[in-house]
C-alpha cells in the first residue's frame, strides 16, 4: 500500500488483525489477555485513521471508506458491540468514538453507515440490551444516540419491541445508567418529530400503559423525568392528536392535580405544565369539565398560593393567571 | 382536525392583545415569533451580574424545543430563581366523597411493587461482577455514612464504610431538590465523571437515588484537600515567605497537569480548579475532584450557572477572565488558568484577589495585568524564594487570551515539572504533614447538620430542624411520607417574602407567613433590642444531630441574626447553635434555604458566625458585617443617597448576637 509508510498497516490490514483479536477474545481461552491487548492496540490504530492525533492529520477520505467497507464486510462493528465488555475501559470508549464516527460518515447526501445498519438491526438491539450490563450501558448509550440521530435507525429501535424495555431501563437502581437509558429514551421519541408523533399515535395505549408507571415512581428521578418529557412531549405540536387524547381522559387530569400536590417543588412545577394543557384545552370533554368544575374554587385558591416566590418568572405568572381565570370562569354545560 | 387547527390557532392567536373576556386564547407568546424569540433571547443574555450566574447558556437549544409552547418549556428551565428553592410544603390529600361535589384530588394509587429497577440491578451487579469481582451496591442500607467530610449548598460528602466490601468510600449527597438547575446537566457531568479511568482523577464507583438524594459514591481520599493542607500548615508555621518549597509544588501540579490532560482528552473541562478541589490519598497520590461545593458536577454547561453562582458566593479568584466576560463561552484554556492561579495559591497559601469581595475580584480580573506571586504580596520580596522558572510558568498559565495559554500537554513539558519528584515524597512532605481525618471531619462536622433535613413545624408550633436519615423509616416511599406527614402535619417554614404557601386545598387558610406572626415574635420578644420597628419574624432551629457525627452534648448557644428583609424591614432569625454539633456553614446554609437569606450572604453569615462563636470568650457577644447581597443589588441598580450602606442601622449590614 503505497498511501502509508512502511510502519503503518492498511485499513485492511488493521480490520482483519483487529477482528482476529476480538475472536480470540471471544473465545476466551488463554491468550485472551493477549487479544485485549491486540484488540485496544488496533482500536488506537482505526480511532487515529479516523480522528488523527495531535501529531498527525486523520486520514484521507479514500482511506477512511476502505476502512468503513472493510468494517462493513468483516461483520466487525457488530462483533464489536457483542464483545463489548470484554474489552478495556479505554477500548470500550474507542468502539463507540469509531463507531459513532462510521455512522456519521457521508457520501454527498447518504450516510452508507446508516445504510449498513439498516441490513443488521441486530447492532441496534444489541445496543439497546447494552442497558442490561453496568460496564458497557453507557458505552452503547453513546452509540445510541448517535443512531438514534438518524430517523431510519430511531425508526427500526422505536417499532421493536425491545424498545419497550426502556421502560424498565430508565429506572434502574444506578443513577448514570438510568439517566442515560432516559437521554436515549427521550432522543427516540423527541428527535424526529413526524416519526416520534405517528409512533405515539399508533402506540398510544401501550405506551402511555408504561409510561403511567414511570410517573407513579418509587424514584424520585424516575417521577420527575419522566414528568417533565410528558410536558414536552404533549406541549410539542406535532404531537397534537396524542395531546387532545391525553386531556380527555380525567384520569390523567387527577393524576396531574395530584402530582401538582407533590412534597417536591420541581414535581409540582413538572406538573403544572401539563396541567395547564388540560386547562387551556377549549374542548374539554364533560368528565374533565365536570373535575374542573367541582375543584373550582379550590383551584382558584391553590394556584393563587402556587409558587408565588416565583414573582421573576413572567411567562409563569401569565400562565398562571391565565389559568386562575380560565378556572374562575368555567360554567357547566347544559345537558341536552 | 378543525379542532386542532382551532386549538393551535387560538394558542398562537395571543401574544397581541386578546381581550380578557374571549377567555379562550391562552396568553403565550407564539414560538417562532419574532416577539417570543427576542424575549427568549432577552434571558439568554442578561446583564453581567445575572450572567454570571449562567455562564454558558447559548442560544441554540432554543431550536431544539418548538412546539406550542415548547419554547416555555425552555425558557423555564433557564431560569435562574435567586436563592435556593426552598423546599415544598407538604401535601394532605383529603379525599371526602368518592361522588360528591367536594370530590378533591384524589390521593396517589399506592404501590408497593417490586422494583424492575432493582431486579435489573441485581442482574446488573452479576453480570458486571466477573470483572471487578463484587460491585458496588446501589443501596444506601450497604453503606454506613460516617463523618463529614464536606459540605455545600446543595451537597454534603461524608466518608463511609461500604458494609458488602468492608471497603472505605467517599459519598456525595446531593439534595435534587435543591439542585437549581437542570437535571439533564447533572446526569451528563455524573457521566463525564464516570468515563474517567485516570489515576489523577476522582474515581467514581457508582451513584444511586435515595429519596430526593442523589448518593455519588467515590473513592475516599484521606489525606484531604491542598487546600486543608495549606491552610494546616499556615496555622502550624511560618509561611509568610511561601507556604510551600517548589519541589512540592511541581510535583503537586504536575499530577494535577495529568490529570487534566486526561480530562481534557476525554472533550471535558473542570472549571473549578484550585487547591480546595485537588485531593491527596494516604499514598500520597493526587486526585482532581470536588468534595466543596459543586464544582465536580459543574463542568457541564448549564451546570456551570450553578458552579459560578457559588464560586461567586465565596470568591471567583480562581476564574479566567474569559469566564468571566461570557461573550464567547470558554473551553479547556479556562482550566489553565485556574490552574495558574492554584500555583500561585500553592506558594503564597491563597489566591491572589482573595481579600476582595466577589464585584471587585471581577473588575481587578478583568481590568489588571495578570496576577502574579507578588500581586498578594505585602512587601517586597516577600516570596523571593521562588525561580524564574515557576514564575515563568505562571505567567505562561495566567494570559489573558486564552489562546496564547500552553494545553496541559504543552505544560507538561515546561522545565519546572523537572522538579517534580514522586509519590513517595508527597507522602512525606504533605500527607503526614497535613491535619489528620479526625481533624477534618471534626471542623466539618462542627459545619453542617446535614443537608437533606428540614426547618419544619412540628404540631406544637415549634421550628425544628429534622434530618430526612433520622425521620423517616429506612424502607419508606413517597406515600408513606406522605402518611407520616399526615399523623404530624408540620408545615415547611414558608418564605418570608412570599404572600402565601401553598396548603391543602380544604383549608383555604394560607398558614401564617413567619414575619407576620405576633405570638412568636412575643413569645422571643425579651431578647430583642430595639432597633427596629418591623415585625420580627422568628425561627428557632434547633439542630438534631448527624447520624455519624461524633456527638458533644455542649449546651447550645442562642444567637440572634439581626438583618433587614427585602421589605427593608428589621427581622430578627433566631436560633441555636450546638458546639460540635452544628456548623456555621450548616447554620448559614439552612437560612438560604429557608429562604431568609440570601444566597450571596451565606459565607459572610457562617464566617461571622463562625468567629462569633470562636471568640465569644475574648471578644464581644456581637458581630456585625457587611452585606454581599447589597452591595450587589446596589451594583446592579445605582446607589440611592438614602441607601448608603450605614452600619448603625443595619442598612447593607447584618448583625448576629449571643442573646444568653
Amino acid at each position: 500500500m503505497p498511501l502509508f509508510g512502511k510502519s503503518q498497516k492498511s485499513p485492511a490490514e488493521v480490520v482483519k488483525s483487529l477482528k482476529e483479536a476480538v475472536t480470540a477474545l471471544e473465545r476466551g481461552d488463554k491468550k485472551a489477555e493477549k487479544a485485549q491487548e491486540d484488540v485496544s492496540k488496533n482500536l488506537v490504530l482505526i480511532k487515529n485513521m479516523l480522528y488523527g492525533t495531535s501529531d498527525t492529520e486523520p486520514q484521507t477520505d479514500i482511506v477512511v471508506a476502505q476502512l468503513a467497507q472493510e468494517l462493513y464486510n468483516s461483520n466487525l462493528l457488530l462483533m464489536l458491540i457483542q464483545n463489548l465488555a470484554r474489552i478495556d475501559f479505554e477500548g470500550k470508549k474507542d468502539v463507540a468514538q469509531v463507531f459513532n464516527n462510521i455512522l456519521r460518515r457521508q457520501i454527498g447526501t447518504r450516510s452508507p453507515t446508516v445504510e449498513y445498519i439498516c441490513t443488521k438491526p441486530e447492532i441496534l438491539f444489541t445496543l439497546m440490551r447494552g442497558y442490561e450490563h453496568q460496564d458497557i450501558a453507557l458505552n452503547c448509550g453513546t452509540m445510541l444516540r448517535e443512531c438514534a440521530r438518524y430517523e431510519a435507525l430511531a425508526k427500526i429501535m422505536l417499532y421493536s419491541d425491545d424498545f419497550y424495555n426502556f421502560f424498565n431501563y430508565v429506572e434502574v437502581s444506578t443513577f448514570d445508567i438510568a439517566s442515560d437509558a432516559f437521554s436515549t429514551f427521550k432522543e427516540l421519541l423527541t428527535r424526529h418529530k413526524i416519526l416520534g408523533a405517528e409512533f405515539l399515535e399508533a402506540n398510544y395505549d401501550k405506551v402511555f400503559g408504561h409510561y403511567q408507571r414511570l410517573l407513579n415512581s418509587e424514584n424520585y428521578v424516575t417521577r420527575r423525568q419522566s414528568l417533565k418529557l410528558l410536558g414536552e412531549l404533549l406541549l410539542d405540536r406535532h404531537n397534537f392528536s396524542v395531546m387532545t387524547r391525553y386531556i380527555s381522559n380525567p384520569d390523567n387530569l387527577k393524576l396531574m392535580m395530584n402530582m401538582l400536590r407533590e412534597k417536591s417543588r420541581n414535581i409540582q412545577f413538572e406538573a403544572f405544565h401539563v396541567f395547564k394543557v388540560f386547562v387551556a384545552n377549549p374542548n374539554k370533554p364533560k368528565p374533565i369539565l365536570d373535575i374542573l368544575l367541582r375543584n373550582q374554587d379550590k383551584l382558584v385558591e391553590f394556584l393563587t398560593r402556587f409558587h408565588t416566590d416565583r414573582s421573576e418568572d413572567e411567562q409563569f405568572n401569565d400562565e398562571k393567571a391565565y389559568l386562575i381565570r380560565q378556572i374562575q370562569e368555567l360554567r357547566a354545560v347544559p345537558d341536552h | 382536525m378543525s379542532a386542532s387547527t382551532d386549538f393551535i390557532s387560538l394558542c398562537r392567536l395571543q401574544t397581541s392583545n386578546s381581550s380578557p373576556g374571549d377567555g379562550v386564547s391562552l396568553p403565550l407568546p407564539i414560538p417562532n415569533s419574532p416577539v417570543s424569540v427576542a424575549r427568549a433571547r432577552a434571558r439568554v443574555h442578561p446583564p453581567l451580574l445575572h450572567t454570571l450566574s449562567h455562564p454558558l447558556t447559548r442560544g441554540p437549544s432554543f431550536q431544539e424545543h418548538s412546539g406550542i409552547f415548547g419554547h416555555l418549556t425552555v425558557g423555564r428551565h433557564r431560569k435562574i430563581s435567586p436563592g435556593v428553592v426552598q423546599p415544598g410544603s407538604p401535601g394532605i390529600f383529603r379525599r371526602k366523597s368518592s361522588t360528591g361535589a367536594e370530590l378533591v384530588f384524589p390521593a396517589p394509587k399506592s404501590r408497593p411493587r417490586p422494583s424492575v429497577g432493582d431486579i435489573l440491578a441485581t442482574k446488573m451487579a452479576q453480570s458486571g461482577a466477573g470483572a471487578t469481582g463484587l460491585g458496588w451496591p446501589n443501596t444506601k442500607e450497604d453503606y454506613e455514612l460516617k463523618e463529614v467530610i464536606g459540605v455545600g449548598a446543595t451537597a454534603v460528602v461524608h466518608g463511609a464504610f461500604c458494609k458488602p466490601r468492608q471497603e472505605k468510600c467517599a459519598i456525595k449527597r446531593i439534595n435534587l431538590e435543591k439542585w437549581n438547575t437542570s437535571m439533564d446537566e447533572l446526569l451528563k457531568e455524573i457521566q463525564a465523571m464516570s468515563s474517567c479511568n485516570h489515576e489523577n482523577v476522582v474515581t467514581y464507583y457508582t451513584s444511586f437515588v435515595v429519596r430526593e438524594e442523589l448518593w455519588l459514591v467515590l473513592r475516599l481520599l484521606e489525606g484531604g484537600s491542598l487546600l486543608d493542607i495549606i491552610k494546616h500548615k499556615m496555622k502550624s508555621s511560618n509561611c509568610k515567605h511561601g507556604v510551600f518549597d517548589e519541589a512540592t509544588i511541581a510535583t503537586v501540579l504536575k499530577e494535577v497537569l495529568k490529570g487534566l490532560e486526561y480530562f481534557h482528552s476525554n472533550g471535558q473541562i473542570h472549571r473549578d480548579v484550585k487547591a480546595g478541589n485537588i485531593l491527596l490519598g494516604e499514598d500520597g497520590t493526587v486526585q482532581i475532584a470536588d468534595f466543596g461545593v459543586s464544582a465536580w458536577l459543574a463542568t457541564g454547561r448549564d451546570l456551570s450557572r450553578q458552579k459560578v453562582r457559588h464560586t461567586f458566593v465565596g470568591t471567583p479568584c480562581w476564574m479566567a477572565p474569559e469566564v468571566m466576560e461570557q461573550d464567547h463561552g470558554y473551553d479547556f484554556k479556562a482550566d489553565i488558568w485556574s490552574f495558574g492561579i492554584t500555583a500561585i495559591e500553592m506558594a503564597t497559601g491563597t489566591a491572589p484577589y482573595h481579600k476582595y469581595p466577589p464585584m471587585k475580584v471581577l473588575m481587578l480580573t478583568l481590568q489588571n495585568d495578570p496576577p502574579s506571586l507578588d500581586t498578594g504580596a505585602e512587601e517586597k520580596d516577600q516570596y523571593k524564594v521562588y525561580g524564574k522558572t515557576f514564575r515563568k510558568m505562571i505567567v505562561d498559565c495566567l494570559q489573558k487570551d486564552p489562546t496564547k495559554r500552553p494545553s496541559a500537554t504543552e505544560l507538561l513539558k515546561h522545565p519546572f515539572f523537572k522538579k517534580a519528584k514522586d509519590r513517595k515524597f508527597l507522602q512525606q512532605t504533605l500527607v503526614t504533614m497535613g491535619p489528620s481525618i479526625e481533624t477534618r471531619s471534626q471542623k466539618a462536622s462542627k459545619r453542617q447538620p446535614g443537608t437533606s433535613g428540614r426547618l419544619h413545624r412540628t404540631v406544637t408550633g415549634e421550628w425544628v430542624w429534622s434530618d430526612d436519615e433520622e425521620n423517616a423509616s429506612s424502607q419508606e416511599d413517597s406515600d408513606d411520607e406522605v402518611h407520616i406527614r399526615k399523623e404530624k402535619p408540620m408545615n415547611l417554614l414558608v418564605n418570608q417574602g412570599s404572600s402565601g404557601s401553598e396548603e391543602e386545598l380544604n383549608d383555604g387558610k394560607p398558614e401564617p407567613v413567619i414575619n407576620s406572626t405576633p405570638s412568636h415574635t412575643a413569645q422571643n420578644s425579651s431578647t430583642t433590642s430595639s432597633t427596629g420597628s418591623g415585625p420580627t419574624p422568628v425561627l428557632e432551629s434547633q439542630t438534631a444531630p448527624v447520624t455519624a457525627a461524633p456527638l458533644n452534648h455542649a449546651v447550645p448557644i442562642n444567637l440572634v441574626l439581626r438583618m433587614r428583609n427585602a421589605k427593608r424591614e428589621l427581622n430578627d432569625i433566631r436560633f441555636e447553635f450546638a458546639v460540635g454539633k452544628d456548623s456555621a456553614e450548616g447554620i448559614a446554609s439552612e437560612l438560604v434555604s429557608a429562604s431568609l437569606v440570601d444566597g450571596h450572604d451565606m459565607v459572610a453569615i457562617a464566617a461571622n458566625l463562625q468567629k462569633l462563636i470562636d471568640n465569644a470568650a475574648t471578644a464581644g457577644k456581637n458581630i456585625t458585617f457587611p452585606l454581599v447581597s447589597y452591595q450587589m443589588a446596589q451594583a446592579n441598580t445605582g446607589t440611592n443617597p438614602a441607601d448608603i450602606p450605614d452600619e448603625k442601622t443595619l442598612i447593607g449590614f447584618a448583625q448576629i448576637s449571643i442573646t444568653d
